[in-house]
């Protein structure tokens, strides 16, 4: 026969299990709704050949075999050329969109005169749609009317040669992302505490030597999460090429999800399993890049 | 405590699940309401200035009391050819009427997605071919089955400022056409005052233009492609030489800018761009897109048509589909609006009209030979083309891709693509 303690005991970890299901259930529907089931569903629809609207066929690996390894293949070459270019565009505008607002938030912490007024002005971008930004930057770069080439007293056809149209889509870039990063900076700046400082005036320590051997160990954690949450919005690079540079001059900026995006709702019939599965590739490298520096910035410990 | 512990736990859950209703079943209670309602949900990608001569029309035929009224559902193109093929496979929220591109017409049908109109078109002796501008008539029918009927075509052609015509070439347009040579010729002259002969424009009208001048054409037998030609190679070469020889705009800059701006003597644009050359102080005239020469009967424009089309769906009832034929017929004579927009109405009771006869695109229409110059590019595979040529066109245009790897590239990509594709097999 069981006592009224151990019923009650019984009971406990029941009501203890709903609560917090209940609070994280918002989110959960969310994730499971928009993310968790597309990409299952994405996951299968790469092992069938599908147009969307007639019945997918099963073909195994097949995609992924043409993708991968048949060389004669357009969607062999929209990988590389596609991978390619997301990759030197992850690595050219990570480091800034890092360093940028770092400096900046560095440069706010001190509480300069109107600091807020700047806070306000750098984090303004963010709430942009990269629509609005490319239109503001595409008029910005304009070859013949432009202000950039005015001010350099230049006729650079900025979106059109490279290494100009990197340039380009790296400033559209930074521009637009320093915000979120920013606030980030700030918030970790203002959790540390002044003695530090105070005992390396103490020292005479110079201000360099302060940001390096206090500021950035200090915010140590915050940088890590910046960096892989950077690179992973970064791999998932579309609207900027699509809109400033088209993906030229030559493809030399046509990122892979303008291949899958194409491949699969372009103006022809759909070929949505191999723009899966191209998809599929891309979420793998996404990940294994996101665990390389996970580990790599944990072991520096 | 507990009590209020106990609400705002089951108002959070409510408010989850409300969320959830929100995301899958709201469509789906609209469309059984809209089943009983005796209106015509009609699809269609007018969202720019066009959106609002289209509401016009819309409002006007609605104000006639029709026992089936049209409600309008205007998307962007893009979202709208994203959006069919979901809603036709999923069976639900399919609309009752839809405006697609001609070009897409047969991958639609081949697709088994469409009805035909050939039950309800003897009822409706109006609606036949000779109502209608033939190269747009034309596209709605398939292996003699009518599964469009044309709203318009829309048409390219050349923009030209009076004043820079008269300056560098004043009997190039003598004939109503401009040929190549003479842009050239024009262009000469000009060069010294650095204004440009031709904008660079959309490569697709203009290279497809060229494609059937020279002899070319899409495809022989409707499937695979033939467009590793020589006719292929050259009608991107005369672009590409346009540009080589200084008289263009330059790589980067916006043609219709350093058009509307004075500085260039002709653009190619279509006749729906008519608004933004408005924004032009200076006289500007409209005619045929350039030619390779100044015969009429060997012009090509190339266009392309609004079509309805009506996806299936079971639920649509056959007092409806006699409901959507009203709306067609009486779109038919009552398409002014539609031309205000810059658009060419299919049907050719607009010639009657003398406000219509005023505007510019009215060229096309108004002359049958003129009518003869109008091609739409029938091909399954048009969209394929399309997309290699957006993508690869200007940068060949300016010289960053040669002309060899232009059109090899394109044959292949389009063969791959077309290989995909399980509804020939």
């Amino acid at each position: 026969m069981m006592s009224v303690a151990e019923k009650a005991k019984g009971k406990k970890p029941m009501k203890v299990a709903i609560k917090p299901w209940l609070f994280l259930a918002p989110h959960l529907i969310i994730f499971f709704i928009f993310f968790l089931i597309p990409s299952i569903f994405g996951v299968i629809v790469s092992f069938t050949d599908w147009d969307l609207v007639g019945t997918p066929e099963f073909v195994g690996l097949s995609n992924y075999q043409e993708i991968l390894f048949n060389q004669d293949s357009i969607f062999y070459e929209q990988l590389r050329i596609g991978l390619k270019n997301t990759v030197l565009f992850v690595i050219f505008t990570v480091p800034f969109c890092i360093i940028v607002p770092l400096l900046l938030a560095a440069a706010l912490n001190a509480k300069p005169k109107f600091w807020k007024v700047f806070q306000s002005l750098f984090y303004l971008p963010s709430l942009f749609a990269i629509s609005a930004v490319a239109i503001l930057w595409t008029m910005m770069f304009n070859v013949s009317f432009g202000p950039i080439n005015h001010l350099l007293g230049t006729d650079i056809p900025w979106v059109g040669i490279q290494p100009y149209a990197w340039i380009t889509l790296v400033v559209v870039t930074v521009w637009w992302v320093i915000g979120g990063n920013m606030i980030i900076y700030q918030a970790a700046l203002n959790g540390i505490s002044k003695d530090f400082y105070e005992a390396a005036d103490i020292d005479g320590a110079t201000s360099i030597q302060k940001f390096f051997r206090i500021t950035l160990p200090a915010i140590k954690g915050q940088i890590l999460y910046t960096v892989v949450m950077t690179t992973i919005s970064q791999f998932n690079v579309y609207g900027q090429p699509l809109m400033v540079t088209k993906g030229g001059p030559n493809d030399s900026t046509r990122v892979l999800l303008m291949y899958i995006q194409q491949n699969a709702f372009g103006s022809g019939q759909s070929i949505a399993g191999m723009s899966s599965a191209l998809a599929v590739i891309l979420g793998l490298c996404i990940m294994v890049v996101s665990a390389v520096q996970f580990v790599l910035l944990r072991n520096k410990d | 405590m507990k009590v209020s512990k106990l609400a705002s736990l089951v108002i959070i859950a409510g408010v989850c699940l409300g969320m959830l209703a929100g995301c899958g079943g709201g469509g789906s209670s609209s469309s059984s309401s809209a089943k009983n309602k005796k209106e015509i949900v009609f699809w269609n990608p007018f969202t720019g200035a066009d959106s609002e001569n289209i509401k016009k029309m819309i409002n006007e035929y609605n104000d006639t009391n029709p026992e089936y009224k049209v409600k309008n559902v205007a998307m962007k193109e893009i979202d709208m050819y994203k959006k069919i093929p979901t809603v036709v496979s999923s069976g639900k929220n399919i609309p009752d009427l839809n405006i697609v591109h001609a070009e897409r017409i047969q991958q639609y049908k081949d697709s088994d997605m469409l009805i035909t109109y050939d039950d309800v078109l003897g009822d409706y002796s109006d609606i036949k071919g000779e109502n209608y501008v033939e190269a747009a008539w034309d596209m709605g029918e398939l292996d003699g089955e009518r599964y469009g009927l044309p709203l318009d075509i829309h048409s390219w052609g050349t923009y030209y400022n009076k004043e820079l015509v008269k300056k560098y070439c004043p009997t190039a347009l003598d004939d109503n056409i401009v040929t190549f040579d003479e842009i050239k010729e024009a262009g000469k002259k000009a060069k010294a005052d650095k204004i440009a002969a031709i904008g660079v424009t959309w490569v697709k009208p203009n290279f497809l233009s060229l494609l059937k001048q020279n002899g070319g054409q899409l495809s022989e037998n409707g499937v695979d492609p033939t467009l590793d030609t020589p006719a292929s190679k050259d009608s991107i070469g005369i672009w590409r030489d346009l540009y080589e020889s200084g008289i263009t705009n330059k790589d980067g800059e916006d043609a219709t800018q350093i058009f509307v701006s004075g500085k260039s003597i002709f653009l190619p644009e279509g006749i729906w761009a008519q608004n933004t050359v408005n924004e032009a102080e200076f006289d500007w005239g409209f005619t045929n897109s350039p030619q390779v020469s100044d015969d009429l009967s060997k012009a090509v424009n190339w266009s392309s048509s609004h079509q309805f089309v009506m996806f299936k769906n079971d639920e649509r009832t056959d007092e409806k589909i006699q409901g959507i034929m009203e709306f067609i017929d009486w779109l038919r004579t009552n398409s002014l609006e539609w031309a205000k927009a810059g658009q060419n109405p299919a049907s050719l009771d607009i010639i009657e009209n003398e406000e219509y006869q005023k505007m510019p695109q009215s060229l096309y229409i108004n002359d049958p030979k003129e009518r003869e110059t109008l091609t739409i590019f029938e091909y399954k595979y048009n969209g394929y083309v399309s997309e290699y040529l957006e993508t690869n066109g200007f940068d060949t245009v300016f010289g960053k891709k040669s002309i060899k790897d232009f059109t090899s590239g394109m044959e292949k990509e389009v063969k791959e693509k077309i290989a995909k594709d399980k509804t020939n097999k």
